[in-house]
């Protein structure tokens, strides 16, 4: 009986990853070229970058609050290190350092601005989103910068033994983001203001300067996010990246990121982002175009919340009848 | 005069407490009968048996007029008998007119008709003498004006059993007289009213007879012409005490907390000190200022002006964090709003506050973690399967020591504790009491903010009494009485 019940509760947790296999599996039966080496490497090669801007994102989704902002961050620090590089000759470790401030700078501003108006940061990024992208869009005149030095170029598109060099950055990350959000304080207090913030204000947490924080670090994930998709593109517009939030959004609320706070987990955040790339490239081999992939993408994403609302409140009435048991037995002791 | 309304033998049990035991009580037509009893008596259960809020466990409600007898009701029911209840909390919408909301419900025709509503309520509101434009919203509206709103609705559907849980808590002097003359004119018009106050002052100008409550008992029904105030706080709280509290050497002089005109946060010029190993009772009504001051000492609310020293060094508390890393503890009344990190297991939630401590750089010591949580679940005895429980699945005795577990996990030398044993059952209270005393063995300064009588005389070696915001005053030791206290507490 408790075995069973543990077999199920494990099921249910990482029920995401047998959806992941699921469609990968589907995939491969209906169509031979899909289920290759290359096929597999590029579906990671393509989502390195939405994977390291997801997962800056889930910073900010697991402390309660929302970015709505990070498709025009991208295209602003993408911009801005394309730039440097093109029209001011910069050296490129210099442009990208410039593109990494540039975007913990967006950050702090999405951060300063929640805490000082306090309004949730979903309205708050609604609004900077436009800002960022009309600065995006002056700089640019809505022309295109090319003539990105190969060197830089490398980010994107080069491989270090076999090895493409994004999938290593987004390795990267995901270990560094894993790190700090199981293994410091930091990381618990992201958790504890997502999921109870005046609690964790009276336990001695500095909540401002935490969002500050939070914010900040989610910046220089996307600013990463960025750096790869311009070298990979080869060039910068205003337009790169944007869409890019509602992908993350989507992917950080499959992989079990609570819209609320207080949970989720880098892996799952990942997966999410798999599934994604997975249904998208699979459904492009098999022949569907992007409009039904749309339809796909949304489908799977109402019935994971379906699928979790519904755990959720089974898990309740289960946790009452436990409830209940325990008492009785403290009684009776 | 008739009876209205027979209750008998209501019982109704929520885990861990009796609310309401073998209750009966006959409430007459016409009358106004108030009901007292200290938080937690069982008033708020009783009314919301009545209301069909609630099922009780066992007895009967039988009405009068229509010769029904129910052994539990519910709301729509409770409104075809006639019952209407204004809760402490409107429930009114704020963005709708006053006329929509009294008329809320209803249906003339098949298309709304502002007219109809808007003329209601102006004849309601006319009745009363009542200056309020039944075309002003809700939210433009003062606290006591949004009152007569609720109470105009209740009129419009005809109620004849209205209850009234507190309802001059939140008025002024002025507004209180204002609302006496609406429920003359209400008894007048035959409205039989059950009203519930903490207020003794407020029961004798307007009730016939009064109720007192206690613990979920019955205790006596008197006519408010042939009571004394006296003689209803004296059934109110005369108890024997049923804890026993440990006793304490209380010598020490050194005063390790001093506040100085402390203003901010409803609070008006809160003077006092606290010594080493002292238990300071604050006591008072709720809302007189007891957790509003507690907060601002402990930097949760701002600070308008006062002076704060500690060990006779005077300190600066802008946030909560300053005040934890001067020593202080403050445990807050909520515990689920403000206390815990429900979905958390108890080890993240005990050693939550204390993560600094336990870290090298940014890292937590998940070992030492571990340990703190280990040796405070054996030194409070938290009933939990293991470390790993989440503190949702916790009972709420259990969840308040994780709240304890997780203030005494980061060595505070004072510690407030704000209603500590609040729906907890008896046998977790006297282990929150025996600790308290432990504490104070060790030298910890204790502030304990308590709205039970017997908690507060049990434990305190001072009690502080608050009313609106002040010091109403201090009482030693030797002269502690729940007479005085209550006294002190209702502004006389």
């Amino acid at each position: 009986m408790y075995i069973k019940s543990l077999a199920l509760d494990v099921l249910k947790k990482y029920a995401i990853i047998l959806v992941l296999v699921g469609i990968i599996i589907l995939f491969s039966l209906i169509s031979p070229y899909f289920f290759s080496w290359r096929n597999l490497v590029n579906i990671f090669i393509q989502q390195s970058y939405v994977i390291i801007a997801a997962l800056g994102l889930s910073f900010v989704m697991i402390s309660g609050g929302m970015d709505l902002s990070i498709g025009y961050q991208i295209s602003l620090v993408g911009v801005i290190t394309a730039m440097s590089m093109v029209w001011f000759n910069l050296s490129i470790p210099v442009a990208i350092m410039l593109g990494i401030i540039t975007g913990i700078c967006l950050g702090l501003f999405n951060g300063l601005a929640s805490i000082t108006l306090k309004v949730h940061s979903l309205i708050i990024t609604l609004g900077t989103m436009t800002i960022f992208q009309g600065i995006s869009y002056i700089i640019t005149n809505s022309n295109p910068i090319y003539g990105l030095a190969s060197e830089f170029k490398f980010i994107g598109q080069g491989y270090i033994l076999g090895i493409p060099f994004s999938v290593i950055l987004m390795i990267i990350f995901a270990l560094v983001a894993s790190f700090i959000l199981n293994k410091t304080y930091f990381g618990r207090y992201v958790y504890a203001i997502g999921g109870n913030e005046e609690a964790a204000r009276l336990s001695g947490v500095n909540v401002k300067k935490m969002k500050l924080l939070i914010f900040s670090l989610s910046g220089l994930f996307v600013a990463t996010a960025a750096i790869i998709l311009v070298s990979r593109a080869g060039s910068a517009t205003s337009a790169t990246g944007v869409g890019t939030e509602f992908t993350c959004i989507t992917a950080a609320v499959l992989g079990g990121v609570s819209f609320k706070g207080g949970s989720g987990k880098v892996w799952g955040v990942i997966t999410g982002v798999l599934i994604l790339g997975v249904l998208s490239n699979g459904m492009q081999i098999v022949g569907l175009g992007v409009y039904p992939q749309y339809i796909a993408k949304g489908l799977v994403l109402l019935g994971a919340v379906g699928f979790d609302t519904y755990q959720k409140t089974k898990k309740g009435k289960d946790n009452k009848i436990l409830k209940n048991d325990n008492s009785k037995e403290i009684t009776t002791v | 005069m008739q009876t209205i309304l027979s209750l008998q033998n209501i019982t109704k049990q929520y885990p861990g407490v009796t609310a309401l035991k073998n209750f009966s009580l006959d409430i007459r037509e016409g009358e106004i009968h108030a009901l007292l009893g200290e938080n937690g008596a069982g008033k708020s259960t009783l009314i919301k048996v009545i209301s069909g809020a609630i099922a009780p466990d066992d007895g009967t409600i039988y009405f009068t007029r229509s010769r029904n007898e129910y052994n539990q009701l519910n709301p729509s029911l409770a409104k075809d008998e006639g019952v209407e209840v204004i809760y402490q909390e409107f429930n009114l919408i704020d963005s709708l007119t006053a006329a929509e909301n009294i008329c809320l419900g209803e249906k003339y025709g098949r298309l709304v008709n502002y007219e109809i509503m808007k003329k209601k309520a102006a004849d309601i509101f006319k009745q009363f003498n009542i200056d309020i434009n039944p075309t002003a919203l809700v939210s433009e509206l003062s606290t006591a004006q949004q009152q007569i709103v609720e109470i105009a609705k209740a009129v419009s559907r005809d109620a004849n059993i209205l209850i009234m849980d507190e309802p001059s808590a939140s008025l002024s002097v002025s507004e209180v007289k204002c609302l006496f003359e609406i429920i003359y004119k209400l008894k007048e018009k035959g409205v039989t009213i059950i009203y519930i106050s903490h207020i003794i002052d407020e029961i004798f100008e307007i009730a016939d007879r009064v109720t007192v409550m206690r613990d979920g008992n019955y205790i006596d029904t008197k006519n408010t012409s042939n009571t004394s105030r006296k003689e209803l706080i004296n059934l109110m709280v005369g108890r024997e005490l049923k804890e026993t509290y440990p006793e304490r050497d209380t010598s020490s002089q050194e005063v390790m907390l001093e506040v100085k005109n402390l203003y901010g946060n409803g609070v008006k010029d809160i003077s006092f000190a606290v010594k080493k190993g002292e238990i300071l009772g604050l006591s008072g009504l709720v809302g007189a200022g007891r957790t509003e001051a507690a907060r601002v000492i402990f930097g949760a609310e701002e600070k308008e002006s006062g002076q704060i020293f500690i060990n006779g060094k005077q300190v600066m508390i802008n946030k909560p964090e300053d005040a934890i890393k001067l020593g202080i503890g403050y445990i807050p009344e909520d515990r689920k709003k403000q206390g815990c990190f429900l979905e958390k297991n108890v080890r993240w939630n005990i050693s939550f506050a204390n993560l600094k401590n336990i870290s090298h750089y940014l890292i937590v010591n998940q070992k030492k973690e571990e340990q703190t949580a280990e040796k405070y679940k054996e030194l409070l005895n938290i009933k939990t399967p293991s470390l790993y429980q989440i503190v949702k699945n916790l009972s709420g005795g259990n969840q308040q020591k994780v709240v304890l577990a997780k203030t005494l996990a980061v060595n505070s030398e004072i510690i407030i504790f704000d209603e500590p044993t609040r729906g907890i059952d008896v046998g977790t209270k006297q282990e929150i009491y025996e600790l308290m005393c432990e504490l104070s063995k060790q030298g910890i300064a204790i502030i304990m903010i308590s709205s039970d009588m017997e908690e507060i005389l049990g434990m305190s070696d001072r009690i502080l009494v608050l009313t609106k915001g002040r010091i109403a005053g201090e009482v030693q030791k030797e002269d502690f009485s729940q007479d005085y206290i209550l006294e002190l507490a209702s502004g006389n």
